[in-house]
């Protein structure tokens, strides 16, 4: 039945079997039980989830649905919003990262994020790399050296950049900027990278590029992609969730979900559907 | 029909536009306007303009032979003429004109202008053997050359006399120069010794160490400085034996012979004889003298320099005390207050802080920085110096800070809103690296809203170079003895009363004692002070767009 | 699930015209096929020449029919790149209508056959077989449209099913003509005409079994090809069963 195995799934590991759960060990990111409120207003109700390690998760839904707020659940960053509350945990590889006491940096450094625009500093190409890195203390040349063209490499923008490592970096073109600002993600090694909506401001060709660059990225990293491109998801993405009005309405494997998904309002959202 | 064009014309727009471009030509207008005005009459000023001869007959009085500069003319009523001399024919044309003459010889004549009417001049010619005279007292003169003297004998006369009077002009500048230097750098230095000697006296006094031994020693060297003292007094006053060592005798208009001691002269020229290059030169040896060198004859003649440098100074001093502290204000309350009815009132305060009156301010430092602040201070730094106050006494310091509380307000409102309008994209890129709140904030967010800052420091600048009402109160003078920064420790004199720009133009405009003479230099002073802020802001802006085009954020 | 609702309640009407429009054309052409087999089967049975000759020449249509659907489906699928039941559909009419497409040829073959029986004389055994298999293969045929267009798993089901039976009566008609054959060795070449017929009315049972089994699929996206009776049957009833739970799921 698995003679023909889609190509995402012959690049990286066994493909996983959507219909036996995970198991413990392949699990990155377990969310149980998560509520969150900003103010009054509950924008996560009773959210479990388990984000399986080195797979490539998506986030889709409409507008408002929560899916940007979960991702940033993940590291935390929803505590810059005022007035902002969790409960219910979230375990990376085990550990509550709400638990009181959790150092919030190490966790966003575990973490990375790339947001929506492409947001490089107004630094050279190098500095931006470099600026995790030197937020850790690394001040020697040689090893910020390596790890800028290493970074670079995996972002597969070393040789569009390697001669101009020392200019600005909003000289880059949109698409550079995007997979600079991974390149800098993955330059302080993650275990984590969240991609909240990474694409929506590129053009199709910068798009597919940073497509093509999650998919190299999955092997090493797992990856967790709000996109409201449906397409987007079903490209890059082992595992897709659903998520309407702060719940999760559906989660699983990619290929059953965007062919055959379980609720009707899965259906009726994928299909362009009003429901 | 027509009643709709119009309708029609008002809805498309145009008159608003019109209105808008005419308000904005107003503006340019009368910007424009008002810096030529200044320019010129400003500018004018130092142009050796042709003195004229004339002879000058009222009706029924004698003749006189005038010599002079024609400064302004204007067509007056015949009326008022009468008025005023009954020597006015009352037939003819209706209005009259009249030249104001600058004659000078104020300690001949008694006044440096006579209103003539130009209809009773006659013989009117600008022959090339007249001579102007710059001297530092009594204003100009104007006359011919009839003889130089060295100690009272004649050595030249005649057509000799000019030759001559150049070399020897040149040897009193050098003298002067040389008893400027003593002056300034072995007298000053004596008596700051000497003060200090006397300070130090007191001080041991006051701490109950001012036994024999120390008595002796203070003693010996306060008589060793004087005897100094009374050396360089000596040479200063060979010096200035020698500076008056010659002299020249002219003639004025009427005929009458002065005798002029050269130490008196600044300059010596016969306009008339030069030609347009000469002139140019001349023009602007006078301009450079203007700025270079200080005041005299009470501020209505010489240079402004020491007004410029405090000037100068002040502002700067300014901006380095504004900058940071606006700034560190701004970074609190944008970043790290808690945004709540407590910041919205310190904004409101923030706010109308920029609108009071600057008096008030300078009140305020007066009371506060002078008063209080300087007066503790002198109490615990300086108490041997008192009751003469050190530090509590209106200076360039307090004025500084005075101008710095005054512009502190535009820094904080431009640095605010330069940092709001930082993309929150940012922060985040930097917190999602692992960055704390404070690195995000010197590795990103400060140096991104450093041309904001720059901004409100142009801003301040701009505020503050052009006060004037409250440095009256803290620090500004009509005449400082030295500037603010000279060779000595600490080298910059915060405590030092300085001159300023704005408060010179006043001075001069409407506390000296010759008005008239002095109203040219009322306008080249305010074209200095008008020069001296753009060039600060330029300086500023420059340095912002710098900035600007290295932290160029991204669109939005 | 899908059901016939379903098809228009798309954001873009314009999409929700154009999948109505390729689903109906897959209807029409099924119509027509179904026609084909119909009258296929009676010209053989009147031995009306003309009425076969009718059927080769609309084979034509049905074949230009085959390609405008197939057109349609791509564009759908490239400028609409549909999901989920979406996809299921215009996948499901893209196979369709190979399997009609083969169901017309078969008629056209049924046809050719009776011209060439009429000009030889009647089977000297008469076609009992004929109207018996070809009247349920037209049923299926028709069933498995009406499955279709009615989005009826249920129904596909039995077509599906009905597919063994006709198999069943094939081998045995092809027994007894054999026998017969061996018997009267002059009408072998009229009876092989009848055995020809017999298989593509054979043929025509599992292509309508095919259609029968892409409504399953359209219907409950699971893929029941190759499966077997029992568990295509298993599949289809936990799919309704999961029709009738999911919406009081979705109400909670």
């Amino acid at each position: 039945m698995d003679r023909f195995n889609s190509p995402q799934r012959s690049r990286g590991l066994a493909p996983p079997n959507p219909r036996t759960a995970l198991q413990p060990s392949d699990i990155a990111l377990q969310v149980l039980g998560l509520n969150l409120y900003y103010g009054a207003t509950q924008a996560l109700h009773d959210v479990n989830l388990d984000i399986p390690r080195q797979r490539a998760t998506a986030f889709i839904g409409p507008s408002g649905c929560g899916k940007s707020t979960l991702l940033r659940a993940f590291n935390r960053m929803n505590e810059l919003v005022d007035g902002c509350r969790v409960d219910g945990q979230v375990n990376l590889e085990g550990q509550n990262i709400y638990a009181r006491g959790h150092d919030v940096a190490e966790l966003r450094r575990r973490v990375g994020m790339v947001f929506q625009k492409p947001n490089p500093f107004p630094k050279t190409v190098y500095e931006n790399v470099v600026y995790g890195l030197r937020i850790q203390g690394v001040n020697k040349k040689r090893a910020l050296d390596e790890a800028v063209e290493w970074a670079l490499r995996g972002a597969a923008l070393w040789d569009e950049v390697k001669d101009r490592l020392h200019e600005s970096a909003l000289g880059l073109s949109g698409g550079q900027q995007q997979r600079l600002v991974i390149a800098r993600t993955i330059a302080v090694q993650p275990e984590v990278l969240l991609l909240d909506e990474p694409c929506s401001a590129l053009d199709p060709i910068s798009t597919l590029k940073v497509e093509e660059l999650i998919y190299e990225l999955k092997s090493k990293y797992t990856i967790v992609i709000v996109t409201h491109n449906m397409q987007q998801a079903a490209r890059v993405s082992d595992y897709t969730a659903f998520m309407h009005l702060g719940k999760l309405v559906e989660f699983g494997d990619t290929d059953r979900l965007f062919t055959n998904p379980a609720k009707k309002h899965t259906e009726d959202y994928i299909t362009g559907r009003y429901g | 029909m027509k009643n709709q064009s119009i309708k029609g014309w008002i809805k498309s727009g145009a008159p608003g536009v019109w209105l808008s471009a005419g308000a904005v030509s107003i503006a340019v207008i009368m910007t424009v306007g008002l810096l030529l005005l200044i320019a010129v009459r400003g500018l004018g000023y130092f142009w050796p303009a042709d003195v004229l001869q004339a002879s000058y007959q009222v009706p029924g009085s004698p003749a006189q032979t005038l010599v002079g500069e024609v400064v302004a003319r204007e067509q007056v009523p015949r009326a008022r003429l009468r008025a005023t001399s009954t020597a006015v024919p009352a037939d003819g044309p209706l209005t009259m004109t009249r030249e104001l003459l600058k004659v000078g010889n104020r300690d001949v004549y008694g006044s440096d202008f006579v209103w003539v009417v130009a209809d009773w001049l006659a013989d009117v010619q600008a022959p090339a053997d007249l001579l102007v005279l710059q001297r530092r007292e009594w204003g100009n003169f104007y006359g011919r050359l009839l003889d130089i003297r060295e100690h009272g004998q004649v050595v030249a006369q005649g057509a000799d006399a000019w030759a001559e009077l150049a070399p020897r002009l040149e040897r009193v500048r050098h003298l002067r120069r040389a008893l400027d230097r003593l002056e300034a750098q072995e007298l000053s230095a004596i008596n700051r010794g000497l003060e200090n000697a006397r300070l130090q006296a007191r001080k041991l006094q006051l701490s109950g160490r001012f036994d024999a031994a120390a008595q002796a020693d203070l003693g010996a060297e306060q008589s060793a400085l004087n005897a100094r003292y009374d050396e360089a007094e000596a040479r200063l006053e060979a010096l200035r034996a020698q500076i008056d060592r010659d002299s020249l005798t002219a003639v004025e208009a009427g005929g009458q012979a002065v005798p002029i001691s050269l130490g008196q002269v600044a300059h010596a020229y016969r306009p008339n004889a030069m030609g347009p290059l000469a002139k140019a030169g001349f023009y602007c040896t006078q301009l450079w003298e203007f700025l270079s060198s200080g005041p005299r004859a009470a501020n209505t003649e010489g240079g402004v320099f020491p007004a410029i440098f405090g000037t100068v100074m002040l502002t700067l001093i300014m901006a380095v005390i504004v900058t940071p502290f606006g700034v560190l204000a701004a970074v609190y309350l944008r970043e790290y207050a808690r945004q709540g009815w407590v910041t919205r009132l310190i904004r409101v305060a923030v706010n109308n802080l920029a609108g009071v009156p600057s008096i008030v301010y300078g009140v305020f430092g007066l009371g506060f920085f002078v008063y209080v602040l300087g007066g503790s201070l002198d109490r615990l730094l300086f108490p041997e110096a008192l009751p003469a106050p050190t530090l509590g006494t209106p200076g360039l310091l307090w004025a500084s800070l005075t101008l710095a509380l005054l512009a502190v307000p535009v820094v904080i409102v431009a640095t605010e809103e330069g940092l709001a309008r930082i993309p929150r994209s940012l922060r985040e890129g930097s917190l999602a690296l692992g960055a704390t709140r404070a690195e995000t904030l010197f590795k990103v967010v400060l140096p991104m809203a450093s041309p904001a800052m720059m901004t409100g420091m142009i801003l301040a600048i701009a505020r503050a170079a052009g006060e004037v009402a409250p440095l009256m109160l803290v620090g500004v003078v009509k005449m400082a003895p030295s500037l603010p920064v000279d060779g000595h420790f600490p080298y910059v004199h915060l405590d030092q009363k300085i001159m300023h720009l704005g408060f010179h133009i006043y001075d001069v405009g409407f506390q000296s004692p010759n008005v008239e003479a002095a109203r040219p230099l009322v306008y080249a002073t305010a074209l200095l002070l008008v020069l001296v802020i753009v060039l600060l802001n330029l300086a500023a802006v420059a340095l912002r767009n710098h900035l600007r085009e290295k932290y160029k954020a991204l669109d939005s | 699930m899908i059901d016939k609702h379903s098809l228009n309640h798309h954001i873009s009407q314009q999409y929700n015209a154009e999948l109505e429009e390729v689903r109906s054309h897959l209807l029409a052409m099924g119509g027509l096929v179904e026609k084909q087999v119909n009258d296929a089967v009676t010209a053989l049975i009147e031995a009306d020449s003309g009425l076969a000759q009718q059927v080769r020449e609309i084979d034509d249509d049905i074949n230009q029919m085959e390609r405008s659907i197939d057109e349609e489906c791509l564009r759908i699928l490239a400028r609409r790149q549909p999901a989920a039941s979406d996809l299921r559909l215009i996948i499901s009419i893209s196979k369709s209508v190979i399997d009609l497409e083969r169901i017309g040829d078969e008629a056209t073959k049924i046809a050719r056959r009776a011209i060439q029986l009429c000009e030889e004389g009647e089977s000297p055994r008469g076609y009992v077989e004929v109207r018996h298999i070809g009247g349920q293969v037209r049923a299926m045929v028709r069933d498995a449209l009406d499955a279709f267009a009615r989005f009826d798993a249920d129904l596909a089901l039995s077509v599906a099913q009905y597919d063994k039976t006709i198999d069943r009566e094939y081998k045995s008609a092809l027994r007894e003509l054999v026998t017969f054959m061996m018997e009267d060795p002059r009408s072998i070449s009229r009876v092989l005409s009848v055995i020809w017929v017999l298989r593509s009315l054979e043929r025509i049972g599992d292509h309508a079994r095919n259609i029968a089994e892409l409504v399953i699929y359209l219907v409950q996206g699971t893929d029941v090809r190759h499966l077997g009776l029992e568990r295509m049957r298993q599949e289809v009833q936990r799919g309704t069963d999961r029709a009738n739970v999911s919406p009081a799921a979705d109400d909670k």
